[in-house]
């Protein structure tokens, strides 16, 4: 069995605040593969970013801190690391590219600056000859005129271009890993659909991993090979991507995937997840979801008044399981290559707790890989 | 079913009306509506261009239905929203609210016309002022328009908080308490305070997560049959786009290039630009059976649009369709990095809104379809 690149052993992060102690991230534990893209999905405030951050040790220490857990990147812990051990770390081995790439690119720096001063530092090498590596990096991402590119600002371009840069600044050096935290979020989907697509070229090429870090399922449905669920600072479901929008059986992973709106199903109403994501400070005892989780609610309706227990939010009270609210469901493994938080599974109580491991690859049609592969022409999908 | 030759060269037409029924009458319509920006250089700021932000737009919302709005950023949908409200002058064109046109009130009669025709912005943040209650942020207009005062606009503002889903003890509070969806709510309910029969809801989701979208979504359903409002809904996203609106009108570049009724649209589309929209939308399913149409380049400047058709530099359709045409009738043209062979006709003329084969209303600017 091959190695996992990286690997997230119990991973728990606390931040102190006014109001005492918050633990954004709890017992994560993810691995991904060379080669393999690994999806994080959850809404915001659920602690995918601040997983992602711990990776590269970049969350603000204090308030933040690492407070147990391990993250093994190649074999060596990066917790153990000292930062200036990290810092060759982050960038050559480990790179990351964020959501909004105006504020992540240093306006006052020309896009040759900003790229060259990454190569210089992790690979050893003289300006001009970084120069001529930006240069690269920026037509691998398509980008037209490199040369005249490197002498831009970062607001002479457009969003789309930016996003580009980013990639090509976190591809110059040829990391390992790529963490992409919503790297298409702020784009339209045309561009989004450019920026995925050369995305997964460019780690085709490359046998790059990814963590992919969206609250968007078609991108994830699109993109990944594994997907892990978070709400609420844990992962409440983990499979492969096509078992997991085949079969989702976490409550929370159903709501979402039916809150949805899906081109050609236009359906009367939206289903819907009653409620928000509650705020770390405020966590609810039990499992996190119980509040707004409608299989615990119709379980309690016909279940017997000891086994269930009145629950307040905002508008309205009403029963659930007392499972539910008192007692935290941990992952288990309900099924092969499929893990699930949530006690009201039917195969739950039975299922063991292994660790989530999967090194599952989608299946990709191969036509769609292939570059020489024409599509259907335009003209006939107009229906002509 | 091969590539088909290019149309030939049929006589332009006049821009046909779109189709009005006889017997609803449209509550707001919007004709050949421009908005320019003025491009100002030099000491004297003279004037050296315009941004054609929104460049001849026709279209009807009728009462109680939804007009979809769809197109990239850049494209003008939100200039097209905020021009028929009156926030943004108008350049030329006519927005006619119940026949009458919107431009022509002023003073006391404008205000009072303003109470039918509200907005609902896409950032709950920015569009609520940190300094105001909640309370006082929904109760301003029913103030304003002398609608109620005291204790009457207190139980008002209550009544539309419940209805939107907030408790109505929140009236105290102030924006930053509330999360994205909450303040969604509270923008809606402080459009909805003067009863308007005209919203415009500019993206209003976008900035949500998906299960809070749902949420709001439905609300604004809820609410559209409840009180039969019209609404011009203005979205990138064409699922949700599909979902809500019973027409829709895809922008580019200032124009309007086709316009039908949502299923219509979504099962037949004619432009290719549609097209590509909706083969670009990430679909919730791991196992895709299309090849994604991913176009080149992204939308160009509106102070500077690509002659005649402005879609041509990024169309592969008029690739497709050059390819098989006679040497004379193409030209190659460069866009972004590469080289392209299109249509001339696509080059040298701008297509107009007309119909295609299909639903009648069903119109689209294109050449090729």
């Amino acid at each position: 069995m091959a190695q996992p690149l990286l690997e997230l052993q119990d991973l728990c992060v606390a931040f102190d605040t006014e109001r005492g102690q918050i633990h954004p991230v709890r017992d994560v534990c993810l691995s991904v593969y060379p080669g393999q893209t690994v999806a994080l999905v959850g809404e915001s405030g659920c602690g995918k970013s601040v997983t992602a951050l711990s990776i590269l040790r970049l969350i603000p220490q204090p308030p933040g801190r690492i407070h147990s857990g391990k993250i093994m990147f190649k074999g060596r812990d990066l917790l153990a690391l000292s930062e200036k051990q990290m810092q060759h770390v982050r960038g050559k081995d480990i790179a990351m590219i964020f959501q909004e790439p105006m504020t992540s690119l240093n306006p006052v720096y020309t896009i040759g600056d900003q790229i060259v001063e990454a190569v210089t530092l992790h690979q050893g090498v003289g300006t001009r000859q970084a120069y001529q590596i930006a240069a690269e990096s920026l037509h691998a991402v398509g980008i037209a005129d490199p040369l005249r590119r490197l002498r831009e600002y970062p607001h002479q371009l457009s969003g789309g271009m930016r996003q580009r840069v980013m990639i090509a600044m976190a591809l110059s050096c040829q990391p390992k890993l790529l963490i992409a935290d919503e790297p298409t979020t702020a784009l339209d989907v045309t561009i989004q659909a450019q920026i995925l697509e050369l995305l997964s070229k460019l780690q085709r090429q490359r046998n790059m991993s990814v963590l992919l870090i969206t609250h968007d399922l078609g991108v994830v449905a699109e993109n990944a090979d594994v997907v892990a669920v978070m709400y609420a600072s844990r992962i409440v479901e983990f499979a492969g991507v096509e078992e997991l929008f085949d079969n989702p059986f976490h409550p929370y992973t159903q709501g979402l995937l039916r809150s949805v709106p899906r081109l050609g199903a236009k359906e009367g109403r939206l289903a819907t997840i009653p409620g928000t994501v509650p705020n770390p400070a405020r966590f609810p005892a039990g499992c996190k979801f119980h509040p707004r989780c409608p299989v615990t609610r119709q379980a309690a309706a016909s279940a017997p008044a000891d086994r269930t227990i009145q629950v307040r939010t905002g508008e309205e009270t009403f029963p659930v399981l007392r499972t539910c609210a008192v007692e935290e469901p941990l992952l288990r493994q309900v099924a092969d290559g499929h893990w699930v938080a949530c006690s009201q599974v039917d195969t739950y109580a039975a299922a063991p707790t292994s660790l989530p491991v999967l090194q599952h690859r989608r299946q990709v049609n191969a036509a769609f890989v292939d570059p020489q592969h024409e599509g259907q022409p335009v003209a006939q999908e107009l229906g002509k | 079913m091969n590539n088909p030759p290019p149309t030939q060269g049929q006589p332009s037409q006049p821009p046909l009306p779109c189709a009005t029924p006889v017997v609803p009458q449209p509550l707001v319509q919007v004709r050949d509506l421009r908005t320019w920006f003025p491009i100002k250089r030099g000491v004297f700021s003279r004037t050296v261009g315009h941004v054609k932000a929104v460049d001849g737009v026709s279209f009807d919302v009728y009462p109680g239905k939804t007009l979809g709005l769809v197109g990239e950023s850049g494209c003008g949908k939100t200039t097209v929203g905020r021009t028929m409200l009156r926030l943004i002058p108008k350049t030329s064109g006519e927005v006619l609210y119940r026949g009458q046109d919107f431009y022509q009130y002023q003073g006391q009669e404008l205000r009072r016309l303003r109470r039918q025709m509200q907005i609902i912005f896409q950032d709950p943040v920015s569009s609520l002022n940190p300094r105001m209650t909640v309370g006082n942020i929904i109760g301003e207009p029913l103030q304003v328009h002398g609608i109620a005062r005291g204790q009457a606009r207190r139980d008002m503002v209550a009544s539309l908080l419940q209805r939107v889903g907030l408790d109505p003890t929140y009236a105290s509070r102030y924006p930053h308490e509330f999360s994205g969806g909450q303040r969604q709510r509270v923008g809606i309910a402080r459009a909805l305070a003067l009863s308007p029969d005209f919203i415009v809801c500019d993206e209003p989701v976008s900035a949500l997560d998906v299960s809070i979208q749902s949420q709001i979504l439905n609300l604004l359903d809820d609410l559209q049959s409840e009180r039969k409002i019209a609404f011009l809904f203005i979205a990138h996203n064409l699922a949700v786009i599909e979902h809500f609106s019973d027409d829709v009108a895809v922008m580019y570049l200032g124009r309007i290039v086709e316009k039908a009724s949502a299923k219509e649209l979504y099962a037949n589309p004619k432009h290719p630009y549609t097209l590509s929209l909706l083969s670009a939308a990430p679909s919730p399913d791991p196992r895709p059976t299309k090849r994604r149409i991913v176009l080149a380049g992204e939308v160009p400047s509106p102070s500077n649009p690509p002659c005649g058709c402005h879609f041509h530099p990024r169309c592969p359709l008029t690739r497709e369709a050059a390819a098989a045409a006679n040497a004379a009738d193409t030209v190659t043209i460069q866009s972004g990095d590469e080289t392209a062979r299109v249509l001339r006709k696509c080059v040298e003329q701008a297509p107009v809104l007309e119909p295609k084969h299909g639903e009648s209303g069903h119109v689209a600017a294109c050449w090729v379809t």
